[in-house]
């Protein structure tokens, strides 16, 4: 029965190929749909891949530094703006070349191309990830200097990389013109025998420059401190270094001298000044130099020995010309008075006595000594010459004149000098040149007494305060030797001394002087060490009058002795 | 003129002496000229005849060495008495050594003033 069954097996048959169908038709339906999504991910991709690009476009294009590429063979894949720029060649030009042929000197190119095939070979490489520095060529064929950086691009295949280089002729030229400048210093500070220094003073950091080591002889690399500082200061100047410094840590401005005391015992004489400044934060800093000027020191003292010997061997020489011009004019008349009074007594023993002849003697004898007395009348004229002017004078400024006119000498004598100078003194009425030579007297007295101190600072203090209602006071105080106990009431008197190269008439003319203005000058020791010279003055309208002119000491004591040296 | 003493000759700038002196060395028994000046004496006509003469030493003009050489050059051998005002220790020797009797420094003795004379007559 074959025809019943085939209607039946070919519904069968359609039924199953439409599942078929239908299932391959919702396959490829999926597959397109995935399809679909892939290519819109590649889209995607590619898209991103694009902005990629250009970023990487924009930024080799812009980019300051020369950016080149090269692939395996070191042939040169990308060649920026910048690089051309610097090398002098369009990118058409060198883009498929061996780098080495381009941009490396030919000294260098066999260097390039070992360590290209070593890397190849190894994956050793003594360049990658550092930073170098080496000479390029240019298309010129001038070489210059240039920093380089070298990365590995990292992708599959063949290894390609990428350099960057950036010329540095400017930064080497700087760098060569800072080397040479500090040469040049370092050369200069060595000649000049000049150290520079700085001072942070908030972080008590030292910055010294060599030549700084070398005056302080200490090792270039050793840490400074004070305490460094202070080991190396003569013993006698460490009481003034100590104060300079802290004067500096105040930023005051600094000129000053000290000793050093090195190791092996010699001293060197040390100029430093110095000024404070702020650095960008606001904090102090000292900046200063240090000069070495023992040589010319020592010269000094040489010459300054001779010339204060020559001084005092003018002053006994003006001294001796003084006692003999005085003894000559005096003697005169007294050869006369004894040689008549001889002849007197002869003619009153003759027999008879010459009476007559006597009388005459006699009265030559009178008038002999009438001309004896002239002369002491007529010196005494000489010295009274100059007559004292009457003006207000403000002390304190006197003394500041009279300051600055030996702050030199009290810092080559290793003084220092403290002021106490009071705020509205009264002014005193007298003679503005005759208190200054007083207040000189008084400040080199001081410094005389203090010649001979070393164990001890030798301080120097000058203070001027009212004293009383109407008088003012000034005040010399030294450290020195201090007063004589036997020798404090002959102190004032004419030709006292106790210095071998002093006259001993600057107390006696001061005190003269001050006694002139109705004032009272007087010396008292010290609680410690030294002494202090005091003189008060009445202030106002009370100065110099001519009853109270002592003829003598109307003249400073040099003048003096200029015009009693003209007698003869 | 003629000296019937022996004649001691006073050459001082100053007036003092040359007033007292001579009243003096009269009374010791001398006769005595006095110039102001070195060049006074040189021009007078006593050099030949005196026998001693007081010299100062410092005077305005020419000195009283400078007039011990001006008679030394004249062949005038005078002794010769220095006189000076001006008390220098050195001087005497130097004066000595240049052939001077003695060396006085004013103000000086009676005592002093005849034993120079003395020493200076017996040279004679």
């Amino acid at each position: 029965m074959k025809t019943n069954t085939a209607p039946k097996e070919l519904d069968q048959h359609v039924a199953q190929r439409t599942t078929e169908l239908a299932a391959a038709n919702e396959a490829l339906k999926r597959e397109i749909a995935e399809r679909r999504l892939m290519e819109e991910k590649l889209r995607l991709e590619e898209k991103e891949l694009k902005r990629s690009e250009a970023r990487m476009a924009a930024i080799m294009d812009s980019a300051l530094d020369c950016i080149v590429t090269i692939d395996h063979e070191g042939r040169i894949t990308d060649f920026n703006p910048a690089a051309e720029r610097t090398f002098g060649y369009p990118s058409g030009e060198v883009v498929g070349r061996l780098l080495a042929d381009v941009i490396i000197p030919p000294a260098l190119r066999m260097k390039h191309l070992e360590g290209l095939s070593r890397y190849l070979a190894t994956g050793e490489s003594r360049m990658l990830g550092k930073r170098l520095e080496m000479t390029a060529v240019r298309a010129d064929g001038s070489e210059f200097p240039v920093e380089l950086a070298i990365t590995r691009i990292p992708l599959d295949g063949p290894p390609s990389f990428t350099g960057y280089l950036r010329d540095i002729t400017e930064r080497k030229r700087s760098e060569e013109d800072l080397r040479r400048s500090e040469e040049y210093l370092t050369e200069a500070q060595k000649l000049s025998l000049t150290g520079s220094f700085g001072w942070n003073v908030s972080t008590d950091e030292h910055f010294w420059s060599d030549e700084t080591f070398r005056i302080f002889e200490y090792e270039i690399s050793a840490r400074v401190t004070v305490q460094m500082i202070l080991n190396r200061v003569h013993p006698q100047d460490v009481a003034l270094v100590r104060q300079s410094i802290a004067r500096a840590a105040n930023g005051e401005h600094l000129d000053y001298e000290c000793r050093l005391l090195m190791p092996g015992g010699s001293v060197k004489y040390i100029h430093i000044v110095g000024h404070g400044t702020r650095d960008q934060e606001g904090r102090l800093e000292y900046i200063g130099a240090v000069q070495d000027v023992t040589h010319r020191r020592l010269s000094e003292q040489a010459l300054g020995a001779v010339r204060s010997e020559l001084a005092r061997v003018a002053r006994f020489t003006s001294l001796g010309a003084l006692t003999a011009s005085i003894a000559h004019e005096v003697n005169q008349p007294l050869s006369g008075i004894i040689t008549n009074a001889s002849t007197c007594l002869r003619m009153l023993a003759a027999d008879p006595p010459n009476v007559d002849g006597a009388r005459e003697t006699a009265r030559r004898t009178i008038r002999d000594g009438n001309r004896a007395s002239e002369v002491i009348t007529r010196l005494r004229t000489l010295f009274s010459k100059r007559d004292s002017t009457a003006e207000s004078v403000d002390l304190n400024e006197a003394t500041s004149e009279v300051i600055a006119l030996s702050m030199s000498d009290l810092q080559r004598a290793r003084i220092t000098l403290r002021q106490e100078l009071a705020d509205e003194l009264p002014p005193v009425t007298g003679d503005r040149v005759q208190i200054q030579q007083v207040i000189l007297n008084l400040m080199l007295n001081a410094c005389d007494a203090m010649s001979s101190v070393d164990d001890r600072p030798r301080e120097l203090v000058i203070a001027t305060q009212a004293d009383g209602e109407n008088r003012v006071r000034l005040k010399v105080r030294d450290t020195g030797v201090g007063l004589q106990p036997d020798g404090a009431d002959k102190l004032f008197e004419a030709f006292y001394t106790t210095k071998n190269n002093g006259m001993g008439i600057g107390l006696f003319v001061s005190r003269s002087i001050i006694e002139s203005h109705h004032g009272r000058l007087w010396a008292s020791p010290n609680d410690g060490p030294g002494a202090t010279f005091s003189f008060s003055i009445p202030s106002g309208f009370a100065g110099v009058t001519g009853a109270h002119k002592p003829g003598a000491v109307r003249a400073p004591c040099e003048a003096q002795e200029q015009r009693i040296g003209r007698i003869a | 003129m003629m000296y019937k003493r022996p004649l001691v000759t006073v050459v001082d700038d100053d007036e003092s002496v040359r007033e007292s002196l001579p009243d003096l060395l009269k009374e010791l028994g001398y006769a005595v000229e006095a110039f102001s000046s070195a060049e006074a004496f040189l021009a007078s006509d006593c050099i030949g005849q005196t026998r001693c003469l007081v010299l100062d030493i410092a005077m305005p003009g020419m000195t009283g060495p400078e007039l011990q050489r001006e008679l030394n050059n004249r062949r005038h051998a005078i002794p010769i008495v220095f006189i000076t005002a001006r008390k220098d220790e050195n001087v005497r020797p130097q004066m000595l050594d240049r052939g001077a009797v003695e060396c006085l420094f004013k103000p000086f003795s009676e005592k002093a003033l005849m034993d120079a004379l003395n020493s200076a007559l017996t040279l004679n």
